[in-house]
C-alpha cells in the first residue's frame, strides 16, 4: 500500500495501540473539518468513534499478520471465551437495561449477525447485489416450522434439511438472473423476497398469514450447567444450562447461535483463502476480466449465492427453533435492507467489520428505545451520516478499500460493470 | 491459420455492431484491426474471446469451432486479451494480478512469471503495489503481462496504446514486437493506425461492423484512403499536434522483426 493510511499504519504499528487514539482524532478533525460550521461540529463524535475504530483496526491488523500461529489461536479462544460470558449481567445492565439481554443476543444480535456474515458471502465477496436476502431466511424458518410441527423431525435433522432447501433456492433464484448484472440483478432479488413472503402470506398449508405455531424447540442435549466457580459465578451465569433448550430462558439458544456463527466464520475464512475466494475478488473487481482469466464467472457466482442462501437458511431454522411461532411479517423487506446496511456499514467483504456493523444495527434502536417513535428517525441519521463520511464502511478490508478508492467492486457489482457501453463510450473519448 | 473469424454478426440488444465480420490471423503473425471509433473493434475481440455471444457465423481455433465455447475455456486453448481499459483488479498487488493470469493453468508458473517481470521490469518493481493505484501506462503494462501469464498462442490486445505519452507508446509497441518475437502470434486493435501498421505484418480495416479492407500492413500505410482516414490526410503533410506520437514515432521504428 503506498496511500497515506497504510503507511501511517505501519508506522503506528511500531508505536503500539496507545497511539491509535490521537491518530484516530487527528483524521477525525481532518475530516469534519471539511464541512460548514454547524455540520462538523456534529459529526466530530460521530467520526471520532468510526475513526477509532478504524485506528484500531489498522493497528490490530499490523500486529496481527506479524504473530505466530499460537498466538492466533489464542485471540481465537479468548473471543470465543468472551462469547460464551457475553450474556453476564454486568454487561447486560448497561447494554440491554429494558430487553432480557440473552433474548436479545440470540435475536436480533445473533441472528443479524450470522446473517451478514452470509450476505457478506455473496455482497462482500462475489460483489452480487442481493435485496431480497430475507428470502433465505424464510425459507429456513419455514422449513424449521413444517418439518416440526408436521412430520416431527428433530431439529439437527431439519437444519440439514433447511441448509440444503435453503441452497436450493438460491440455485434456483440464481440461475436464470445472475446473467443479469448490477441494478438489474438486484431488482430481481428484491422482486424474490418479496415473492417469497407474499407465497407464505397465501398458502394455506403454511398457515397464511397466520403462519406456523407449535414449532418444537430442538432436543436438550445435556442438563449440565455452568458450575457455581470462577469464571461463571463472577458474571452471574451460574447455573445457567447452556445445552439444555427448555423455554424458560433464552441463554441456551444464544449459545446455539454462537456455535453456528464460530462454524459459519471458520467456513467462510477457509473460503476466502481458498480458490474460491480469489475466483469471487476477481469477479467482484471486474467480471470481464476475471472470465478472461479463465474464471468460470456464472458458475462462481451461483456457488456465492448457494453458500449465502444456505448461511441464511440455517439462520431461519435456528430462529424458528426458538420462536415457538413464526407468521410472514417476519421476514420484510426491511430486515433485506437492514442486514445490507449492516454488510456496508461494517465494511462489506471484511468479517469483523460486517459483524461490527451487524451488532451495531441490532443493538441501537434497541438500546435507544426511551426515545420511543423518533428512534428510527435517530438511527437513520446515524446510518446516513457514517455512510457520506466513512463510505468504506467501519472496519473495510484494504482490499475492499483500494477497490472503492478506484471506483470498482464498491456496492454489488454496480462498479464492476467497467465493460459496458458507458465505459467504452468514455474510453472512446 | 491458426485463428479464423468467418462472416459474424454480434448483436447488442436490437442494433448490429458487427454485420459480417470475416478474418484471419496465422500462427506467428501480428495482425492488426483498425477503424474508428465504435466501428466494432472491441466487439471484435470480446466475440473471440468469449466474453459477447454471435448470432451468426463461426470462430474456428486451431481447427477447431469454437463459437460455442465459454469464455474461461477459450482461455485455456490459449486465447489471452488484455481488454480495453486494461481491466486489471483494482483491490489486487501487481503480483496477484499477475497470478490471476495462471489461475486455471496447473503446474508450475515461476518461470512465466519471471519471463513477465524481465519483460516490464516497472512492474518488477512495483509487485506489492495495488492494481488500482498504478499509472495508465503500468496498468497497460500490467494488463498485457497478466495476459501474457495466461501463456496465450494468440494474444488479443484491445488499443494498447491508449491514453498514453509518445515514448511509453514506443515502449509497448516494441515490447509488442519482442513478444511476437518469442513466438506468440498478436492480433492488435488500435485506433493508433500509424503505429499499428508499422509494428503488423497484415492488417484489416473496420468501418461499421463490416471488413472493408485487408492487406499487407506496408501497403495499407500508402492507400491514400487509408491515409486519408486513418493517418490524417496528405502524403507529405503530417497532422498537426494533435497526434505527436505519429513524429515521435515513424523514424526509429523497425519494421518487421
Ligand atoms: N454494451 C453495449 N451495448 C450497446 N451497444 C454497444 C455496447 N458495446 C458496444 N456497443 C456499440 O457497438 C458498436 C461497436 O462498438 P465497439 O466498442 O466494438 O467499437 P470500437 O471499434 O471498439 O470503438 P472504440 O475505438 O471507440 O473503442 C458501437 O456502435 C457501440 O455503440
Ligand atoms: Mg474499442
Amino acid at each position: 500500500m503506498s496511500n497515506s493510511t497504510g503507511v501511517s499504519a505501519r508506522g503506528k504499528g511500531r508505536a503500539g495501540f496507545g497511539s491509535a487514539f490521537p491518530v484516530a482524532y487527528e483524521r477525525a478533525r481532518r475530516r469534519a473539518g471539511a464541512r460548514r460550521a454547524p455540520l462538523n461540529l456534529l459529526l466530530l463524535p460521530l467520526l471520532y468513534v468510526t475513526e477509532t475504530f478504524g485506528a484500531i483496526n489498522e493497528t490490530f491488523h499490523e500486529w496481527w499478520i506479524r504473530q505466530p500461529g499460537w498466538s492466533r489461536w489464542t485471540v481465537y479462544i479468548l473471543l470465543i471465551v468472551g462469547g460464551v460470558l457475553l450474556p453476564s449481567e454486568q454487561v447486560a445492565s448497561f447494554m440491554s437495561p429494558e430487553t432480557d439481554w440473552a433474548t436479545l443476543l440470540f435475536f436480533p444480535i445473533g441472528g443479524y449477525v450470522l446473517l451478514a456474515i452470509g450476505l457478506n458471502v455473496v455482497v462482500g465477496q462475489a460483489g452480487l447485489l442481493d435485496l431480497g436476502y430475507v428470502a433465505f431466511f424464510a425459507i429456513g424458518g419455514y422449513t424449521m416450522a413444517v418439518f416440526g410441527t408436521k412430520y416431527g423431525w428433530s431439529f439437527w435433522e431439519i437444519l440439514l434439511v433447511g441448509l440444503v432447501l435453503s441452497a436450493l433456492s438460491g440455485v434456483v433464484l440464481g440461475a436464470p438472473t445472475l446473467r443479469l448484472r448490477g441494478d438489474y440483478l438486484a431488482i430481481v432479488t428484491l422482486g424474490f423476497g418479496e415473492i417469497v413472503r407474499i407465497t407464505a402470506n397465501n398458502t394455506e398449508y403454511i398457515g397464511g398469514p397466520n403462519g406456523i405455531g407449535g414449532i418444537p424447540h430442538p432436543p436438550s442435549l445435556s442438563e449440565w450447567a455452568f458450575p457455581d466457580a470462577f469464571p461463571f459465578n463472577l458474571v452471574g451465569l451460574e447455573g445457567v444450562q447452556p445445552l439444555s433448550y427448555g423455554t424458560l430462558s433464552a441463554h441456551s439458544y444464544y449459545y446455539l447461535m454462537l456455535a453456528t456463527i464460530v462454524a459459519v466464520i471458520i467456513f467462510a475464512k477457509r473460503l476466502e483463502r481458498s480458490r474460491v475466494g480469489r475466483a469471487w475478488a476477481a469477479v467482484r473487481e471486474d467480471e470481464d476480466a476475471a472470465e478472461l482469466m479463465g474464471v468460470p464467472t456464472f458458475k462462481f457466482k451461483l456457488a456465492a449465492f448457494a453458500i449465502g442462501a444456505a448461511i441464511g437458511g440455517a439462520v431461519g431454522v435456528v430462529y424458528a427453533s426458538q420462536a415457538i411461532s413464526i407468521i410472514p411479517n417476519n421476514f420484510p423487506f426491511i430486515l433485506s435492507a437492514t442486514i445490507l446496511a449492516a454488510v456496508v456499514m461494517g465494511g462489506s467483504g471484511n468479517i469483523p467489520g460486517v459483524m461490527v456493523g451487524a451488532f451495531l444495527v441490532a443493538w441501537i434502536p434497541e438500546r435507544i428505545r426511551f426515545f420511543g417513535e423518533y428512534r428510527v428517525l435517530i438511527f437513520g441519521a446515524v446510518l446516513v451520516a457514517l455512510m457520506v463520511f466513512r463510505p468504506e464502511g467501519i472496519l473495510p478490508s484494504r482490499q475492499r478499500k483500494a477497490e472503492l478508492e478506484e471506483g470498482t467492486g464498491g456496492m454489488g457489482s454496480m462498479g464492476a460493470e467497467v465493460a459496458g457501453p458507458t465505459a467504452d463510450a468514455e474510453a472512446g473519448r | 491459420m491458426l485463428l479464423e473469424v468467418k462472416d459474424i454478426h454480434v448483436h447488442y440488444g436490437k442494433i448490429a455492431a458487427l454485420h459480417g465480420v470475416s478474418l484471419e490471423v496465422d500462427e506467428g503473425e501480428i495482425v492488426t484491426l483498425i477503424g474508428a471509433n465504435g466501428a466494432g473493434k472491441t466487439t471484435t475481440l470480446k466475440t473471440i474471446s468469449g466474453l459477447r455471444p454471435l448470432s451468426r457465423g463461426k470462430i474456428m481455433f486451431d481447427g477447431a469451432d469454437i463459437s460455442r465455447v465459454a469464455g474461461h475455456k477459450r482461455v485455456l486453448s490459449g486465447i489471452g486479451q488484455a481488454p480495453e481499459g486494461r481491466g486489471i483488479f483494482p483491490g489486487m498487488t501487481v503480483t496477484e494480478n499477475l497470478m490471476m493470469g495462471c489461475y486455471a493453468r496447473k503446474g508450475d508458473v515461476s518461470r512465466d512469471l519471471a519471463q513477465v517481470f524481465e519483460l516490464f521490469p516497472r512492474l518488477a518493481e512495483r509487485k506489492d503495489q495495488a492494481g488500482g493505484t498504478m499509472s495508465g501506462g503500468e496498468q497497460q503494462m500490467l494488463a498485457i503481462g497478466r495476459a501474457l501469464m495466461t501463456n496465450p498462442r494468440v494474444l488479443l490486445l484491445d488499443e494498447p496504446s491508449m491514453g498514453l505519452a509518445p515514448k511509453l507508446i514506443q515502449q509497448i509497441f516494441s515490447i509488442i514486437q519482442e513478444i511476437n518475437r518469442r513466438g506468440t502470434t498478436v492480433l492488435l486493435v488500435e485506433q493508433n493506425a500509424q503505429q499499428a501498421l508499422q509494428v503488423a505484418h497484415r492488417a484489416y480495416v473496420i468501418e461499421t461492423g463490416e471488413i472493408v479492407k485487408s492487406a499487407e500492413a506496408s501497403a495499407l500505410l500508402d492507400d491514400p484512403e487509408v491515409r486519408a482516414a486513418y493517418l490524417g490526410g496528405g502524403a507529405d503533410r503530417p497532422v498537426g499536434g494533435s497526434e505527436p506520437e505519429q513524429a515521435a514515432g515513424a523514424p526509429e521504428e523497425p519494421r518487421d522483426g
